[in-house]
């Protein structure tokens, strides 16, 4: 899959197998690399200062230190693809384009505003602090740190049992960590001069080849129009909201065991049960996407279908395997987990949402479609957990297919 | 000093929301005859000769004569009267006090009493004050005199129903207040902080502000859906339960208020807690406890409340009190003093006080909102909020008449309590010294935010009771 028009594209050619023997001591293998991304950023340091001087002066980036940083780019996302289980294959050591299943597609130089160059350090932060929720310090961002952190560093860790125990990686945990590496690399692109582009946190753009449908399926009519007087006091107008959702939660919680047992017992969640809950994982959605700016008008306290722009649609109870009940928050849990540290990004996404909208009076795309996918993977969890389906939540960040467009053979 | 937490007078005032700064937030009291005028514009009876039936005029030779009122009409105005009548004799049970009917305080000169650069430094630090509360309340009435007119406009802003868009309309009401009087707020911490009043940081102090904030979200949230959810299926008539329904809330309020304080401890000076027992005793209220509030980190300002109801009566001292600018026996008039708030059942005089404000307010409010669609109606809350808002500032004077009443009261228990003018004159001095609170502050500030008598005022009445001592 490859997506998008940033000069900077990500490439995913990944067939998801993985040798069980190179997962086991993947971290141990990826020494040399880490050593050698050391070495490489030394150089880094001052291509990039003789980078920023040139394109201030000549307004572009010269073309061979536009290949040197471009190629370190490309080099430490496939080292972070090897290290995080999104790619099979030892990478080389020089970032040659086209040599590793996940890549990088990176345009020849352009030229360059003289402004945003010479502001560029302080320009990039919003997106930093973005990377560095989502992929912490992978990427470029890893030289000298063998630990990576973030949500894929998370992922990455769940991924390593998965791999170990299937001999494929799972595709949603694929795809997460492709997102964030495609997302990593713009924004490293942007502070070493490769690109004036701003990155693109949008999922559909980096990682845009579809799911099969899901029984719980987020649908998303947000004109991305903010009311900047609601944005001020966006946590504070949540707060009658926060009060009913604890008490809903309580509830909830009472109704989450019961329709457990029930659906052990009869096999299908009992309509009544089935109808509640529902409400109140519609009702966490809307006032979620309330809250983390992602939609824009006060949700209603009822979680009714339609009632909000972001908005999720769940199938109704259908059988349900006793088995799979039976170990719900067992299986669940791996998704609660990687549900929560995502929900933390949410946060990142609303405070950089909260100084973008009340600027310009709108949610921008990008930050609007990655919080929209937080929120559908978090739903989803909440579904499964709550035994309203079997189904597992999606990890990938790519946008679920109508079910007129059923891929084949695609992986959950 | 203060009576309690005004919880009661607080919590119809919280659904406006904009109380009037530094003081506590009162209620409203209007009466009118609304359900008049309401039945005048749905009514083809012209409208005089209901509201004045007396100034009617007389039929002519050759004219038709003038209609009379219908009997439900009379009716009503029957039930008004007999309302109006139990309003009156209620107010007038409830000024009663234990005050001896002939004491007339001497006219004292401040200047007998406090130096010349006092008087000017108090009348300086007030009067900026004044001037920034009346700014900020004038400016308050413009936004939310144009937030009556355009704030439906938010309605667009809701996916929310009826309730939740009226506590939306409410909450962004109240926060726009919020932020036209941040700049006022601000002048008036520097202000405080200037003077030594305060020590809080910009920070602190901007933290507090929205928690405060947030505080009032809630709370302004919690009233709307009261009021609206009995809106709905009582349409016009939803104060005859949610007048009672907030005064129940304010005993409520009242009760809890005590067990919510963060970190009060017990009175470290034994002979001060000894003494304080003997003050309670000889107030007969001696079960009472005194608990202490540490606030030095925040202001030097000394304060002390009566607080709760019934087995949750306490007297707090703010730690202020303590730290040695105040000697044991000034301290011993401040004991005395709550102590005769709680004596004289003060708290909940002041409840029944509420009831008979917030009712009339609540009709009132259902009145004036009736014009477009009523509490029910989300496009009514901000109209809502700028009615409550302009009733309270109307009724404050009126308020401040009953609070004085009270604090003059319980003044005149501490006198009697601990036999020591001498010391409740050094007391009010003293508050003059530190918290640079103005002796004799000018009619309009006296009259529209005097909660307290002044502090001349207080001393004449030590002086009074001293020469009644005398005789």
């Amino acid at each position: 899959m490859s997506g998008g028009t940033h000069p900077i594209r990500l490439v995913v050619t990944d067939d998801l197998r993985r040798s069980r023997v190179t997962v086991f001591f993947r971290l141990f293998l990826t020494i040399p690399h880490f050593f050698w991304l050391s070495v490489w950023s030394v150089g880094v340091v001052f291509a990039l200062v003789a980078a920023w001087f040139a394109a201030l002066v000549l307004g572009r980036t010269p073309r061979p230190l536009h290949h040197f940083l471009a190629g370190y780019i490309r080099y430490s996302t496939h080292v972070s693809a090897y290290l995080l289980l999104a790619a099979n294959p030892f990478p080389g050591f020089l970032g040659h384009a086209g040599s590793y299943p996940v890549d990088l597609e990176i345009d020849e130089p352009g030229r360059q505003s003289r402004w945003m160059t010479g502001f560029r350090g302080l320009l990039v932060v919003p997106a930093l602090l973005l990377t560095f929720a989502v992929a912490g310090s992978v990427g470029p961002a890893q030289a000298g740190s063998i630990f990576a952190s973030g949500v894929v560093a998370f992922v990455a860790f769940l991924a390593w049992f998965a791999a170990l125990a299937r001999g494929r990686m799972p595709r949603g945990f694929r795809d997460l960590v492709a997102y964030a590496l495609g997302y990593s690399a713009q924004t490293y692109g942007y502070l070493f001069l490769v690109t004036d582009r701003y990155p693109n946190s949008d999922p559909e753009r980096l990682v845009s080849s579809g799911l099969p449908p899901h029984p719980v399926r987020l649908t998303v009519e947000d004109d991305e129009r903010r009311s900047r007087l609601t944005v001020v006091f966006r946590l504070l107008l949540a707060l009658p909201h926060f009060v009913w959702f604890t008490l809903w939660t309580i509830v909830a919680s009472a109704a989450g065991i019961a329709n457990w047992l029930a659906t052990l017992a009869a096999g299908r969640s009992p309509h009544a049960l089935h109808r509640f809950l529902t409400a109140y994982v519609r009702y966490r959605t809307h006032l979620y996407a309330f809250v983390g700016l992602i939609g824009n008008p006060f949700p209603g306290f009822t979680g009714a279908v339609g009632s909000y722009p972001i908005d999720l649609e769940l199938d109704g109870p259908e059988p349900q395997n006793r088995w799979i009940t039976g170990f719900r928050l067992l299986l669940g849990f791996p998704a609660f987990l990687v549900a929560a540290s995502l929900e933390t990004v949410l946060v990142v996404v609303a405070v950089l949402a909260w100084f973008a909208a009340l600027a310009t009076g709108r949610m921008p795309h990008g930050l609007r479609n990655l919080g929209a996918y937080i929120l559908r993977y978090s739903a989803q969890t909440y579904a499964y957990g709550l035994v309203l389906t079997e189904r597992y939540p999606y990890g990938s960040p790519s946008p679920v297919e109508p079910p007129e467009r059923i891929p084949e053979a695609v992986e959950a | 000093m203060r009576l309690g937490r005004a919880w009661p007078l607080l919590l119809l005032a919280l659904l406006a929301g904009v109380a009037a700064r530094r003081r506590p937030r009162r209620d409203l009291a209007v009466a009118g005859a609304p359900e008049l005028r309401e039945q005048a514009r749905t009514d083809p009876e012209p409208l005089p000769a209901l509201v004045h039936p007396d100034v009617s005029p007389l039929p002519e030779a050759g004219r038709a004569p003038a209609r009379r009122p219908a009997p439900g009409q009379l009716a009503l105005l029957a039930l008004l009267a007999l309302c109006s009548g139990v309003w009156a004799v209620v107010a007038w049970r409830l000024w009663d006090s234990t005050l001896p009917g002939d004491l007339r305080p001497p006219d004292l000169d401040a200047a007998d009493y406090f130096s010349a650069g006092q008087l000017r430094e108090s009348a300086r630090y007030e009067r900026f004050l004044e001037l920034d509360f009346l700014l900020s309340q004038a400016v308050l009435i413009g936004v939310l005199a144009v937030y009556a007119v355009r704030g439906h406009r938010f309605m667009r802003e809701s996916a929310a129903g009826r309730i939740g868009t009226g506590m939306m309309l409410g909450m962004v009401g109240l926060g726009l207040v919020w932020l036209v009087q941040l700049p006022f707020s601000l002048a008036a911490f520097w202000w405080q902080r200037r003077n030594d009043i305060v020590d809080d940081g910009y920070g602190v102090w901007l933290a507090g502000s929205l928690g405060g904030l947030a505080g009032t979200f809630l709370f302004v949230s919690f009233a709307l859906l009261i009021v609206m959810a009995l809106a709905g299926p009582l349409k016009q008539r939803w104060w005859i339960v949610g007048g009672p329904a907030f005064v129940a809330l304010a005993l409520l309020f009242t009760f809890v208020d005590p067990y919510l304080r963060g970190d009060l401890r017990s009175l470290e000076n034994p002979a001060l807690a000894a003494e304080a027992r003997e003050l309670a005793r000889a107030q007969g209220v001696d079960e009472i406890p005194v608990e202490v509030e540490p606030v030095q980190e925040f202001t030097s300002a000394p304060n002390a409340e009566a607080t709760g109801l019934g087995p949750s009566r306490r007297v707090i001292l703010w730690d202020t009190l303590l730290d040695g600018r105040f000697s044991d026996d000034e301290v011993e008039v401040v004991l005395a003093h709550e102590f005769g708030h709680h004596a004289h059942g003060h708290i909940p005089e002041s409840i029944a006080w509420y009831a008979l404000f917030a009712i009339p307010g609540a009709f009132l409010l259902a009145f004036a909102t009736a014009r477009v669609g009523g509490m029910r109606d989300p496009r009514a809350v901000p109209l809502s909020l700028l009615v409550l808002t302009v009733l309270q500032l109307a009724a404050l004077p009126a308020q401040n008449v009953v609070s004085r009443r009270l604090e003059s009261e319980a003044d005149w228990a501490a006198l009697r309590a601990t036999r020591d003018p001498s010391a409740a004159k050094g007391l009010f001095r003293g508050f003059t010294r530190e918290t640079l609170q103005q002796p004799d502050p000018p009619t309009w500030s006296y009259v529209l935010l005097g909660s307290h008598p002044s502090v001349i005022q207080r001393i004449a009445m030590a002086e009074e009771w001293e020469r009644r001592r005398g005789r």
